[in-house]
């Protein structure tokens, strides 16, 4: 296609690209170490959280959704380079647009499966497959 | 060494799959022998096969989607037969045997006529409309077309070796499970579906690539043809639909192969779950066909009403609404499955609300004709007919959207009446209307008008003599795929629904006549500027057929309608726009790719079918080694020199000059 | 109907009949620019994919989520799953995720010792990613706790066992990047691919927290 243009645009940025304008190795490094580090103690957190009789059970479920919902974060800002920056827009969006059908695919199953099993009537304890 | 392939796979004691079995294999030699006797390989191989041209890729899709349709329609008359005789009788189809045939009806018309249609029509039409020479993945485009022709041909296969799927058109288990159907056709149906489903995948990420990052200069999104927003929201649709049914279908593959317990009746299996999971992709599959159709719509009402499409913006949203709240009232496809009172009730309202857009969109056409200078053209009356007729079926919609009501016609035949109530008059009338519209752009001649008109004036009647006894029966208590029956009130309106597929198949004549006879006639209706319908998008701007390049330079787009402020200053200032400073234009060359990889695709399904174990793996590693070639190539673009640029582009000049001319000349 | 005058009054929504005035609206530029450049028309093609390729997934953690309890009275995840092993795979894994950043820097800047290393780094953790899990897998079919024991073991076994595929296949690509540097040099197009492989490297992180979230932390919690 002869209408190709420069590869550094302004207005857009290829998704996962470095940021467009350019930097040097040096400040790419420091970027993924950053998110590296966060993401580590994300995990270890995490970890703590699901490991430890200090947090009250209920809450459990919901605090490692949250933690993890934020490590997906610091993969999407440090590693992907996905930013809310009008060069980005594009990206953005279709991330979102992602979002909302997963969140819509698993909570929707979730909520429907559950009511569905409330409704059946109650089985005699499966017994395993016959070979 | 065959897996579970023997002899016993050919139905030799079924004489209607083995006669036509017999006759399409002695019919495709026979034509494969006539085209390689008239030496057309090597061309067919240069300029179709392995092109990744958008518009030949968009002709191949629509060719296979009216071949398959006929096959699809032909199951039809089957149904509609064996239904208006067998009253308290077996009737003439052992019930096997309809089983498979209304399975295979529903499965090659949905994914196998509706789609490939939709998408070729799309394919042909959208980079013409951006201002662009072709979508973002052309070799992409080509592999998509090849892999979904692939799993038209795996269920084609099956009418002659070996059965079909037995359960309807989505396999429910524990029926479609291992335990219960333990054949070949559930495998047929699920590898045929797996196979073009990554076609169809492919083409939603090409395809929104295409749209939101490939427009002539100037184009900004609100200038976009209506279609290619339409295009847009079916092909998020697809990306993010797509995925789930080929993760439902693994899921039950994996219970048949593996002894996996997803689905099954033990071990904890959930059946409940596959209904889920399935209509959370079926939903939104019947918007990707819909959403398209809507946008041919646009165009055809537009141009035939010699206005701007009513509401534009508005038209966008409404897409867009739709494109979103599609995701979000699949339940009611199963309100009677037991979520009970409160799931229901959620889920009924979301549907009911979704009816809103499109009733917006209805609006904004009728709009659009008010005021307007109508002609009345085939296309235009298909759209005139699709108002109509859709939406009573949009009205029995809503009704279902209730569940209390849907509990009475769940899986009865009024089911089966409002969705073909929606999708013929629908997507299968705005096919035609836009197979009809943009034929000549294809090919450089139009179809005899005459032929087109006749075959609508079957086809609407035809319809509604199928489908509205339907309703009628719906509501007395008929199910739906009956063999057979023994309530003699229901079969009056079963032979007029059969009647009514007899006109139907009248204008399905019509329409093969209408091609014939125009290919036939094709000098006196040629096409010779490029604009036949007084057309208002870019894609009239080019020649017919447009060349490989599509716009010598592309168009710089300065106001809404582009081409039709274009043409009008043009009319105005009795000139043409001033010649483009030629250039050499680059375009991706042609590949194998696609059909090679479709080769091995084909035999990988049949294998696995067959679990002839040895094939499945030296085909799995053709096609990996299929895609590393295509990696490793270094060439990957052609140069079109600005001199052969300059000469293609000015003969559609001289003609559109010409044209110009005659315009004033009438004018005077 | 003249089209160069301006009209007398505004009509952006197209519901009179003199022409429409259009206006400029925030992503103006976007569309506008023409035709994007090849880099960022793949990448953000493969970013769709990947999307779809999410999509996916969470087909597989829905089905997960809903047949968590069915054990058919065989082991559930409490019994089956071991901390130190998720803990060990998660730790390869970021860290991949790491050095896969650092290759696509080193490929953008062609730096070759950064950019053969760091994808070395990168297939080797991958590689030991994939190592432990198959372990883990091995270990649990030979108790009996394979996926056809129950409809549990069956979701376990496809979430994660898919998520390993997508690895491996990954792992393959990684090779294949190699290779095609060393072949053909840091041409426009293999800069492309790398650039696409990173992506798909750091979304099969992004699944992975996802996955040790829902199925392993949440399944050990105490």
């Amino acid at each position: 296609m002869s209408e190709i243009r420069a590869d550094r645009d302004p207005h857009d940025q290829a998704p996962g690209d470095e940021a467009a304008g350019g930097h040097d190795i040096a400040e790419g490094v420091i970027g993924y170490m950053v998110g590296l580090f966060l993401a580590t103690l994300l995990t270890a957190v995490s970890f703590f959280v699901s490991q430890t009789t200090l947090v009250w059970r209920p809450s459990i479920p919901v605090a490692l959704s949250v933690l993890g919902a934020a490590q997906i974060g610091v993969h999407l800002v440090f590693f992907l380079h996905i930013t809310t920056g009008p060069d980005n827009v594009n990206n953005v969006l279709a991330l979102a647009f992602g979002v909302l059908i997963v969140l819509l695919v698993i909570v929707g199953s979730v909520w429907i499966m559950y009511h569905l099993n409330e409704n059946m009537m109650p089985m005699v304890m499966d017994a395993p497959a016959p070979k | 060494m065959l897996g579970r392939l023997s002899w016993a796979a050919i139905p030799f004691d079924e004489p209607i799959p083995l006669f036509t079995g017999a006759a399409v294999i002695v019919i495709l030699l026979g034509v494969l022998v006539y085209i390689a006797i008239k030496g057309w390989i090597p061309y067919l191989w240069r300029e179709w096969i392995t092109s990744v041209d958008h518009k030949r890729i968009g002709v191949m899709y629509v060719f296979l989607a009216m071949v398959m349709l006929l096959r699809g329609f032909i199951d039809a008359i089957m149904m509609r037969a064996q239904q208006a005789f067998a009253l308290n009788s077996g009737g003439y189809l052992p019930s096997d045997h309809f089983n498979q045939i209304f399975s295979a009806h529903g499965t090659l018309m949905i994914f196998f006529v509706a789609m490939p249609f939709l998408i070729g029509l799309m394919n042909l039409v959208v980079p013409l409309q951006l201002g662009v020479r072709d979508v973002a993945f052309p070799t992409l485009n080509n592999v998509s077309f090849w892999l979904t022709a692939t799993g038209a041909l795996l269920v084609n296969v099956s009418l002659v070796v070996g059965e079909f799927s037995k359960t309807g058109w989505l396999p429910f288990p524990p029926l479609s499970e291992a335990t219960y159907s333990p054949g070949v056709g559930v495998d047929y149906y699920l590898w045929s579906l797996q196979i073009s489903g990554v076609g169809t995948l492919l083409t939603g990420v090409n395809f929104v690539t295409t749209i939101l990052k490939l427009h002539a200069p100037g184009m900004t999104y609100l200038r976009m043809p209506m279609f290619c927003w339409t295009a847009l929201a079916a092909n998020l649709l697809i990306v993010a639909a797509f995925p789930v049914l080929t993760a439902t279908l693994a899921m039950l593959l994996l219970d048949r192969y593996l002894g996996f317990h997803f689905f099954t009746n033990e071990a904890g299996g959930n059946q409940m779950m596959f209904m889920n999971l399935i209509w959370i992709w079926g939903h939104p599959e019947v918007y990707i066909l819909i959403l398209p159709s809507f946008g041919v719509y646009s165009e055809v009402v537009s141009t035939f009403s010699g206005k701007p499409l009513f509401g534009y913006r508005s038209m966008v949203a409404a897409t867009l609404v739709i494109c979103v709240l599609s995701f979000m009232v699949w339940l009611h496809h199963f309100f009677t499955m037991g979520a009970g009172a409160s799931v229901n009730t959620v889920f009924g309202v979301a549907s009911a609300i979704i009816a809103v857009p499109t009733g917006v969109k209805i609006y904004n056409w009728l709009f659009t004709m008010y005021g307007g200078r109508i002609q009345f053209s085939t296309p235009m009356m298909w759209s005139l007919g699709f108002m109509v007729t859709f939406v009573i079926g949009g009205l029995t919609g809503v009704l279902h959207a209730v569940p209390p009501a849907d509990f009475i016609t769940h899986n009865t035949v009024f089911l089966v009446a409002h969705f073909h109530n929606v999708i013929i008059p629908g997507v299968l009338f705005a096919a035609f209307a836009g197979y009809e519209f943009w034929f000549p752009k294809a090919f450089g001649f139009r179809l005899d008008q005459r032929f087109g008109k006749v075959a609508f004036w079957c086809w609407l009647p035809g319809f509604y003599l199928a489908f509205m006894p339907l309703y009628v029966l719906g509501l007395m208590g008929m199910p739906r795929r009956l063999q057979h029956y023994d309530v003699p009130e229901w079969r009056p309106w079963l032979i007029v629904a059969a009647i009514g597929v007899l006109l139907i198949l009248a204008g399905i004549c019509f329409q093969i006549a209408q091609l014939i006879v125009s290919i036939r006639g094709r000098e006196s209706l040629r096409d010779e500027v490029g604009d036949p319908w007084n057309g208002r998008s870019l894609e009239w701007s080019t020649a017919s057929p447009p060349p490989a390049f599509n716009f010598a330079a592309l168009p710089r787009v300065e106001g809404d309608e582009p081409y039709w402020e274009i043409k009008q200053r043009a009319r105005e200032q009795q000139v043409l726009r001033p010649e483009p400073a030629y250039t050499d234009i680059e375009m991706p060359l042609n590949s194998p790719t696609g059909f090679v990889s479709a080769f091995f695709a084909s035999f990988m399904g049949f294998a696995l079918i067959w679990h002839i174990w040895w094939l499945v793996g030296v085909t799995f590693v053709g096609a990996y080694a299929t895609f590393v070639v295509f990696a490793w190539r270094d060439r990957a673009e052609y140069h079109i020199p600005a001199e052969e640029v300059a000469r293609i582009d000015r003969e559609n000049r001289a003609a559109r000059r010409a044209a110009l001319a005659r315009l004033a000349e009438a004018a005077q | 109907m003249s089209v160069a005058q301006e009209p007398a009054r505004r009509d952006p929504y197209g519901v009179g009949r003199a022409p429409r005035v259009p206006f400029r609206q925030l992503s103006a530029e976007h569309a506008e620019g023409g035709v994007a450049s090849k880099r960022i028309v793949v990448a953000y093609g493969f970013w769709i994919f990947l999307l779809s390729d999410i999509v996916m997934f969470s087909s597989f953690f829905a089905t997960y989520a809903v047949l968590t309890n069915e054990t058919a009275g065989g082991p559930s995840g409490r019994d089956l799953f071991h901390l130190d092993v998720v803990a060990l795979e998660t730790a390869f894994l970021l860290l991949s995720s790491f050095t896969c950043g650092l290759a696509n820097i080193g490929a953008l800047a062609r730096r070759s010792l950064m950019y053969y290393g760091n994808m070395a780094a990168t297939g080797l953790l991958g590689g030991g990613f994939l190592f432990l899990e198959m372990r883990e897998f091995a270990g649990m079919i030979a108790i009996g706790a394979g996926p056809q024991r129950s409809a549990f073991l069956s979701a376990f076994f496809s979430l994660v066992g898919c998520h390993g595929l997508h690895v491996t296949l990954g792992l393959l690509w990684l090779l294949t990047m190699m290779a095609q540097v060393y072949a053909k040099g840091y041409r426009a197009d293999i800069q492309r691919r790398v650039l696409c492989f990173a992506l798909f490297w750091h979304t099969l992180d992004i699944i992975w927290v996802g996955i040790f979230t829902v199925v392993y932390l949440t399944g050990l919690a105490k």
